[in-house]
């Protein structure tokens, strides 16, 4: 009796890991075992109310299972876990379904190139909704695929493939009944724009510029037809927030990166974020952190939606560490500036004006002869995920202490060859590093920091347990203490990670999954069997 | 007439390969950020050898000057590239230039005596960190090939002075353990959590940071400063590593499966 009252739980349960609705998706913090969005919700939070592995065991977390996608390429996949299933992508048009409690593949992916394309890159993840799954591809489609059996049902071009010139590698975000995605590009002479396709039909239903035409609003920040290969690429997935159906989207650099003589002004919505209406695609605001960049510090770092005590208010607020060295916030319901602090080494702006503008210092233009900046063209952070514990209040992410110097020569535009106006390099002389920082919000100051030996490319997860995981580049994964910053465990993987971690929960007991080369490991607790 | 076909030729050579002013000044943007660094801001040498001396170590055609940028140079600092064709072929024409007038005087001598070189280097006891072909030891950088991979005014500044420019596979740590002893080595690998060094005996020392009391990063060379050699004692050992210009690998033994018997 008890046996088959278990049995039919089971089968209610695995009814709904493929049905996975908007409404689940509004309400996925209160699924704590599941992780159903790229971010683990809409808000990008990236905490969990999961206290098994806490301050006090976490030394005896061990590798549970690992699986090996033998793919080469940067590995940078966050995946999705629903019911039991973990869903991930893997570079080269990959993607896999695996039984999250055992490593065992269920289905398997491979995207069918047509002959004469680049077949490799890159890809960061699905979206879920319904009994589908959706990813993007190095040859810019979105593609629909059946949870159940990783079989296409739709795929869709999002742009001519022309020469490579355009390509995609976020994880898409499902809203209402559509899957909203981005491009990337801007490195070749591209327009960017976010799409909104029918999570149905895979029809477009509508598609946001991120650089405006001369005739429409911002077409006036454009020198001339520059706009026309702006880049403003989009390629890192959106937050959104359900009450004020409001999606917030990192734009990216403009093009060419690192040369702005033909593009003078302020290049709008380049290195902004935007935000949006999802049913319709039109802008509500905009906010700009580096007007007229050309270090190529876009704006694509994760915009995290908090609800923040602000000066004693309660205050609806997007937060980004900028890739330009400034820590941000924002009121997420106009767009208003209320504050931009330093989080790392810059030279470039002497501080931010009351509207959050950047003041300039002098010589700090890429030259001919290289000019010396910090932070680096990789940024002072980048792509790699933060999180916020509700319980410290910190804001946990990665630093780069980096600076390059960067060149600059005018380009030339040939349809997907590299349009960058020059390079950058690093000053070897100056050793490179990485911080693991604990950053108040509400002040912008650090509450702790950990050094790393390298500048890292891996982002942060907490847990309800006290801690922070995060990974480096020499291969660590490690756990912290929140409260502290105090390392409590690592293991070495062999290979730097460039991801961002996981947990979840299957029958009851907590797993942590990150990946690095081309395996996914995931760590439990050691069992009593 | 002779002039007339000379000119001609020259023009023809040009044309072939459709260089332009611009395509010098890419190749120059390329170059500068992409080369400088170790071949000096105008190919004179420095980390790597110099560039401007008409003569290529691994041959001096377009296609291999292409060959060693994109494949670069196995078992020495030069790197791979990855450049577009016309990039690379920008690049290419660029670091042709830089010979200019150059290419036509003979390498310029350096006025030293390499058998009294050699002895000098012997009487300095440069080979208890320094390895010649099968020679020597594996604590400092290798020589076997440094009069190729080095320009001379940089030699000679590593000499005199080596602290000027660490190569960063020489980077000098010590270690103080718990027990206060000091390890000192050149950097092999390092990392969040732990360090490992070479030591001047050649052996491998590794330590976990939480396990010792300090991690120091040496900001001299681990190398002495050889500044009180007479000019002339100088010249010589100069002339003497100008020669060195032999295969790192020329000291493996490799052997072949002579197929079915």
């Amino acid at each position: 009796m008890k046996r088959a009252a278990w049995s039919w739980l089971i089968f209610v349960f695995s009814l709904r890991g493929q049905n996975v609705t908007y409404d689940r998706l509004i309400h996925a913090l209160s699924e704590q075992q599941n992780w159903l969005t790229y971010w683990g919700d809409y808000s990008a939070i990236r905490h969990r109310d999961l206290r098994q592995i806490d301050t006090s065991n976490v030394k005896d977390l061990r590798v549970d299972w690992i699986y090996q996608t033998g793919q080469a390429g940067s590995f940078e996949t966050i995946p999705l876990v629903v019911d039991g299933v973990m869903y991930l992508t893997g570079p080269n048009g990959y993607a896999y379904a695996l039984d999250a409690r055992s490593g065992r593949q269920l289905w398997l992916y491979k995207h069918a190139f047509p002959p004469g394309r680049k077949a490799d890159g890159v890809n960061r993840g699905f979206a879920i909704l319904g009994d589908r799954l959706f990813m993007v591809t190095p040859d810019a489609n979105v593609v629909a695929l059946d949870a159940r059996t990783g079989r296409l049902i739709w795929q869709t071009e999002m742009a001519p493939y022309n020469n490579g010139q355009y390509t995609a590698t976020l994880a898409p975000i499902a809203i209402k009944d559509k899957v909203i995605v981005g491009i990337s590009g801007a490195e070749f002479g591209i327009r960017g724009f976010i799409d909104a396709y029918d999570a149905a039909t895979g029809t477009r239903d509508w598609r946001f510029w991120t650089v405006p035409s001369k005739d429409e609003p911002g077409g006036d920040t454009w020198l001339g037809d520059s706009w026309t290969r702006g880049g403003g690429s989009t390629w890192m997935t959106g937050t959104y927030d359900p009450q004020l159906n409001t999606l917030y989207w990192g734009v990216g650099n403009p093009g060419p990166d690192l040369y702005g003589d033909t593009r003078k002004g302020d290049n709008l919505y380049t290195c902004s974020l935007v935000a949006i209406d999802p049913d319709t695609g039109k802008l509500k605001w905009h906010f700009q952190f580096t007007p007229h960049d050309t270090h190529d510090w876009d704006a694509a770092e994760t915009p995290m939606l908090l609800d923040l005590k602000w000066k004693g208010h309660d205050r609806k607020v997007v937060v980004q560490a900028n890739r330009n060295a400034f820590f941000y916030v924002l009121d997420r319901e106009t767009g208003e500036f209320l504050m931009g602090k330093p989080f790392a080494r810059q030279n470039w702006a002497t501080e931010l004006d009351a509207k959050g503008r950047p003041i300039l210092m002098n010589n700090q233009e890429p030259s001919p002869d290289g000019t010396r900046l910090c932070p680096g063209l990789a940024g002072a952070t980048n792509w790699m995920a933060p999180s916020y514990d509700p319980d410290t209040k910190l804001f946990y992410f990665a630093v780069r202490e980096q600076c390059d110097i960067y060149y600059t020569s005018p380009p030339v535009y040939i349809q997907g060859r590299p349009y960058w106006g020059s390079v950058s390099r690093g000053v070897t002389e100056e050793p490179e590093w990485g911080l693991l920082k604990a950053l108040d919000p509400l002040t912008g100051e650090t509450k702790w920091d950990f050094r790393y030996f390298h500048a890292p490319w891996a982002g942060t997860l907490s847990t309800a347990g006290g801690l922070i995981f995060a990974g480096d580049q020499d291969g660590y994964f490690m756990a912290f203490e929140a409260k502290t910053g105090k390392n409590l465990w690592r293991i070495n993987t062999g290979n730097p990670v460039v991801n961002s971690p996981i947990t979840y929960l299957v029958k009851g007991r907590q797993y942590v999954t990150m990946s690095s080369g081309s395996a996914v490991f995931t760590f439990a607790l050691p069992e009593s069997r | 007439m002779k002039l007339a076909r000379i000119a001609m030729l020259i023009c023809c050579t040009a044309a072939a390969r459709g260089q332009t002013e611009q395509d010098l000044a890419d190749g120059k943007a390329t170059f500068r950020s992409n080369c400088a660094f170790c071949h000096g801001l105008v190919g004179g040498g420095g980390r790597g050898p110099a560039l401007n001396l008409g003569r290529f170590l691994h041959g001096s055609t377009d296609q291999d000057i292409q060959s060693v940028i994109q494949g670069g140079v196995p078992g020495t600092t030069m790197p791979s590239f990855e450049f577009e064709k016309e990039e690379l072929a920008n690049l290419v024409a660029y670091v042709r230039s830089l010979s200019g007038e150059r290419s036509k005087v003979k390498a310029r001598q350096l006025g030293g005596d390499p058998i009294t070189g050699r002895k000098i280097y012997e009487q300095n006891g440069c080979s208890t960190c320094h390895r010649i072909g099968s020679e020597g030891s594996v604590f400092g950088p290798d020589l076997t090939r440094i009069g190729a991979g080095r320009s001379t005014e940089y030699i000679r500044e590593s000499v005199v002075n080596p602290s000027s420019d660490i190569p960063e596979d020489y980077a000098g740590v010590t270690v103080i353990t718990e027990d206060g002893k000091h390890v000192t080595g050149v950097r092999i690998n390092e990392d969040t959590f732990s360090v490992q060094l070479r030591d001047s005996s050649q052996n491998f020392q590794m330590f976990q940071k939480d396990e010792v009391q300090q991690v120091i990063h040496e900001t001299k060379s681990l190398m002495p400063a050889y500044n009180s050699l007479a000019p002339q004692e100088l010249q010589d050992l100069l002339a003497y590593l100008d020669t060195l210009r032999g295969d790192l690998n020329a000291g493996a033994e490799v052997k072949k499966e002579k197929g079915i018997r």
